[in-house]
């Protein structure tokens, strides 16, 4: 695939996924709101958990805070919806013209994704305030961890574009995903460590977890920004996330294979 | 109409909406399990700070899974009845509230059975599963008073939601889009009923009884139950009222609901 050749059209087609954020503002904003519903209500459980103790397991309570406040921030502002995009295409049957375009669909699903993303920064002026009014936000532990975490956050972006991606493309084989989809909102979200950091998991729970990419999305970065790096240093933590990318390419290619001589195009 | 003849229409048009959606089977079941597996992620979360910590605002594990049980149970019932209050925009926007108008039904009763969300089963069925454990694991004298109390809050708590949900929708003959208020208010019935008031600083433990009914869906009558009336920022009787509180709310929000709905303009499609 020649990048040059389908910039364009991918620059385009991200352009279109930011617009989409906008439209639908007022609903963005609420699901912001209710963000710092769930960072409020984990503040205040973990805090009556700690029962005036300062550390828990190493970990001290302004870290612990700063954890969730952090992860639920951004698993809200990485959620790229791109499962979406592709059932409705193949509901109405456009899935038809998108696989006939000169550019690959995941090449313009990524770009989706990435103007999806880019177009909802701005609601950071909305988030930043109500993450600070419902949790705790500390700096992070070092400047070396600070920057870390920055690169770490994007190698969780991509990770977590890639999962969608692969939800999305089993929409090929069945239209009626609502079951499968909420098992994976489900398991996604208590997997990522926005809920509980695995820290505090059970041990047999922890294990399960850890070998799940979920986490890479969400604990990694944030434990590496408050000074825990999940692995113990910040360089294997990193490396955990680059070996999911790999892997989760790998997976897609894989299963974008199968599914595209698998395409049913829907009559319209 | 005698009241008789309305609860048989009533029942024949919610009979209706139960058969039309379990012509999908498959859907029914993976509904119910994707609702089922929702609530208990929740539950999930408070086992493993209690196991890990032992309370949460002095709660043990099996007192907290009592609240979340008959919350989780007050909640199913409310979704069972009211779930397409969450549906009013498309309704009003649509036009399909104009039927509503010509038919001798009550419009609110029509909106409320024109469909089933199936997933409502999954959270009575989650409901049912935790008061089973909580019960056999908590020291309570099952008197009647006990008993009555707890069929009693449980429906009341339903009522409630109900109540809330139908002022907010009420809204929606005024702005007709109040769909992100509704759902980010039943998320904090969700998030916040499962837990102990206490846990919030005092003005939010406020908030969440005088400003939001919260606190009298589960948490409280929970409490009277438990014994722990003491640690109730009321007066210990109160709890012994939430299944009444619960069909005053509800009445009150009818009432409401009746006044705004004269503002109905229709779309004309």
């Amino acid at each position: 695939m020649m990048i040059s050749r389908n910039f364009g059209g991918w620059f385009e087609y991200g352009l279109m996924a930011a617009r989409r954020v906008y439209i639908y503002r007022f609903n963005s904003i609420f699901s912001i709101l209710l963000t710092g519903v769930t960072i409020y209500l984990l503040t205040v459980v973990w805090t009556s958990a700690y029962a005036g103790r300062t550390e828990v397991g190493g970990i001290a309570i302004g870290q612990l805070l700063t954890y969730l406040t952090i992860t639920n921030l951004q698993v809200r502002f990485l959620t790229p919806e791109i499962d979406e995009e592709i059932r409705e295409r193949i509901r109405e049957g456009q899935i038809a013209f998108d696989l006939n375009r000169p550019t690959a669909y995941p090449g313009m699903l990524m770009a989706s994704a990435a103007g999806a993303m880019t177009g909802r920064l701005p609601m950071l002026l909305i988030g930043l305030p109500v993450a600070l009014v419902a949790g705790e936000l500390g700096a992070p532990d070092s400047v070396a961890s600070g920057f870390a975490y920055a690169a770490s956050l994007v190698l969780a972006w991509i990770i977590a574009v890639e999962l969608n991606l692969v939800i999305g493309l089993v929409s090929f084989w069945t239209l009626e995903l609502t079951g499968f989809q909420a098992m994976y909102r489900l398991i996604g979200n208590f997997a990522t460590g926005a809920l509980i950091p695995l820290w505090f998991m059970p041990d047999l729970v922890r294990i399960i977890v850890q070998l799940l990419p979920f986490q890479a999305m969400a604990f990694l970065p944030v434990s590496i920004y408050v000074g825990e790096p999940a692995t113990g240093h910040i360089l294997s933590a990193l490396g955990v996330q680059i070996l999911w990318i790999a892997l989760l390419v790998l997976g897609i290619r894989w299963i974008w294979h199968r599914a595209f001589s698998h395409a049913v195009i829907q009559g319209g | 109409m005698s009241i008789m003849q309305r609860l048989s229409i009533l029942g024949a048009l919610a009979s209706t909406s139960l058969r039309a959606e379990f012509q999908y089977r498959a859907n029914v079941v993976t509904s119910i399990i994707s609702g089922l597996l929702y609530q208990l992620t929740g539950f999930i979360v408070i086992w493993i700070v209690v196991d890990r910590f032992n309370t949460i605002g002095g709660w043990s594990l099996a007192e907290i899974t009592f609240l979340y049980g008959m919350r989780l149970t007050s909640h199913g019932i409310f979704y069972a009845c009211f779930s397409q209050m969450f549906d009013i925009d498309r309704v009003l926007i649509s036009g399909e509230y104009d039927r509503y108008l010509v038919r001798p039904v009550s419009p609110l009763a029509q909106l409320f059975t024109r469909k089933l969300r199936v997933n409502c089963f999954g959270d009575l069925l989650g409901g049912f599963l935790l008061l089973g454990f909580a019960v056999t694991n908590i020291d309570v004298i099952w008197n009647t008073a006990n008993v009555i109390l707890l069929i009693g809050a449980i429906i009341g708590g339903g009522l409630i939601e109900g109540a809330v949900q139908i002022v907010l929708g009420s809204m929606s003959f005024r702005f007709l889009n109040g769909q992100s208020i509704r759902v980010t208010t039943n998320e904090v019935f969700n998030l916040y009923g499962n837990y102990p008031t206490r846990i919030f600083p005092g003005v939010i433990e406020y908030l969440l009884t005088f400003a939001l009914p919260v606190a009298f869906v589960a948490y409280m009558p929970a409490s009277a139950i438990l014994g722990r009336s003491d640690q109730l920022i009321v007066w210990s009787w109160v709890p012994w009222i939430t299944p009444i509180l619960g069909i005053v709310l509800f009445l009150g929000a009818v009432r409401i609901w009746r006044r705004n709905s004269v503002l109905y303009q229709s779309s004309g499609s």
